[in-house]
């Protein structure tokens, strides 16, 4: 940045020289006096000692430089591995997910009350559901179908509705998904089953083929999740199958099987785009393989990511691969989708490949 | 005779510079400069604690102005950091070159 710095020279130019040293003393004594004031007030003033405290004291708040400590001579993640048991369900919880689930398990905190409410309406309310089924062919016309808005808006509920975060997943991708369907699936939405007994054959099949219809021994009703409900096993639901239509069953969808083409279309939109959240890559070429024929050769082979359902039938293996994804939320339930979850990627082949035998 | 001519004259010309110093600003300026700089290298902490000995050995009470001058001013101007002083020295000689006739 400077030159090198030269003294001046010559014979002017050494007066000159005298005068820049002669001027720069004077400005160092100036610094020094000022000082001295400065230190002599601070003395008379009173103040001049106080930043000292006793040595007892100094020694104790000396700053630590050791490792794996910080200055304060605190551990970092000291608690972070540990378990605490649960004074209530006396389970061995994670340190951080501990708060959590005491709110969970407690039945207090803000989450939980608004839990319980929504599933003792939706378990109130499932006789409403019954007139509606003849519907299922008139979805895609009728906006204002009663049995659409259920299905689907259940299902969106379903995936948003246990824990705070499978709902903030959601919002990044779709605003009002998590919290608008929410609302609305307290108002179009109280059934979670449908009476197989008044259906006909061919809208037991066609439910048979978008919804769990696994039938829940208190209510005699339909279990009206997705595929991949995780109140239900698969062998219930294959059990269900088996008993409504015969052993001609169609096919169980299972972990990436695609069975016949979405017809709820315009309700697969945004549980679509809710899977691009999750599956980005995939969801396009699947929604391209759903939409051909009942081909599960294609749909088996965008699987890239570890998520193996990706059939895009009427948003039913969407919300189920959601709900998922969801994890948290009751622990009984979270337990069987994470189960369920790891289980299905190894099961995939021979499964389907059995079902298929049997249509054959 | 002349030697006091050329003396008188030198005097005049520093007479000069000193007051063109102070009226253009250029001493409160550098004497900032000097301070901000003394304050960066930890001269003016290592004068304080030279200070805090002079006074407990004095005592607190009684310790006056010129004893902390007497002790303070040698030992800082030997102290100053050479860097210090190029750089002080620089500007000086910076404006003498401007100003100087």
């Amino acid at each position: 940045m400077k030159m090198e710095d030269m003294p001046l020279s010559g014979p002017d130019n050494t007066r000159l020289e005298a005068l820049a040293h002669d001027i720069y003393s004077e400005l160092v004594e100036d610094a020094c006096l000022g000082l001295c004031f400065e230190v002599h007030r601070a003395v008379k003033q009173g103040y001049f000692f106080l930043d000292e405290t006793d040595q007892e004291s100094m020694k104790e708040f000396e700053i630590v430089d050791q490792p794996g400590v910080d200055i304060f001579g605190q551990v970092y993640n000291q608690w972070k591995n540990k378990e605490c048991e649960c004074p209530n369900c006396k389970r061995l919880i994670a340190a951080s997910r501990f708060a959590p689930h005491l709110e969970k398990c407690l039945g207090m905190g803000r989450n939980s009350s608004r839990i319980a409410n929504r599933r003792l309406a939706s378990s109130n309310n499932m006789s409403k559901s019954e007139s509606d089924q003849e519907d299922n062919d008139d979805l895609n016309d009728n906006d204002w179908s009663y049995g659409a808005e259920k299905k689907t808006k259940k299902r969106k509920s379903d995936k948003s509705q246990n824990s705070p975060r499978r709902s903030k997943s959601l919002k990044h991708k779709n605003g009002e998904l998590g919290s608008g369907v929410g609302a609305e699936s307290y108002k179009y939405n109280y059934n979670t089953g449908i009476s197989y007994e008044t259906l006909g054959p061919d809208e037991v099949r066609s439910l048979l083929t978008t919804q769990c219809g696994v039938i829940s021994e208190h209510t005699k009703k339909m279990c009206t999740r997705s595929q991949r409900c995780p109140q239900h096993t698969d062998e219930q639901r294959r059990a269900v199958r088996l008993f409504l239509l015969g052993p001609s069953a169609p096919t169980l969808p299972d972990a990436d099987a695609v069975e016949t083409d979405s017809f709820d279309i315009p309700d697969a939109q945004p549980l679509m785009s809710r899977l691009q959240w999750e599956d980005s890559d995939i969801s396009p070429t699947d929604s391209a393989s759903s939409k051909a024929s009942t081909n599960h050769s294609d749909s088996r082979k965008p699987k890239k990511k570890k998520k193996p359902s990706l059939p895009l039938n009427s948003g039913g293996g969407g919300s189920g691969s959601g709900s998922l994804a969801g994890g948290g939320g009751s622990s009984s339930q979270s337990n069987i989708s994470i189960s369920t979850k790891k289980k299905r990627p190894k099961l995939s082949a021979p499964p389907i490949s059995s079902i298929y035998d049997d249509l054959a | 005779q002349v030697k006091s001519k050329i003396m008188s004259r030198e005097s005049r010309m520093r007479a000069t510079i000193n007051q063109k110093l102070t009226e253009m600003g250029e001493r409160e300026r550098l004497k900032e400069i000097l301070r901000a700089r003394l304050t960066e290298c930890g001269w003016k902490d290592q004068m304080k604690a030279h200070c805090k000995e002079v006074i407990k050995e004095k005592g607190l009470e009684h310790v006056t102005v010129d004893d902390l001058v007497v002790e303070i001013t040698p030992k800082g101007r030997a102290l100053v950091p050479d860097s210090v002083k190029k750089d002080l020295l620089h500007r000086i000689r910076g404006f003498l070159a401007q100003h100087a006739t």
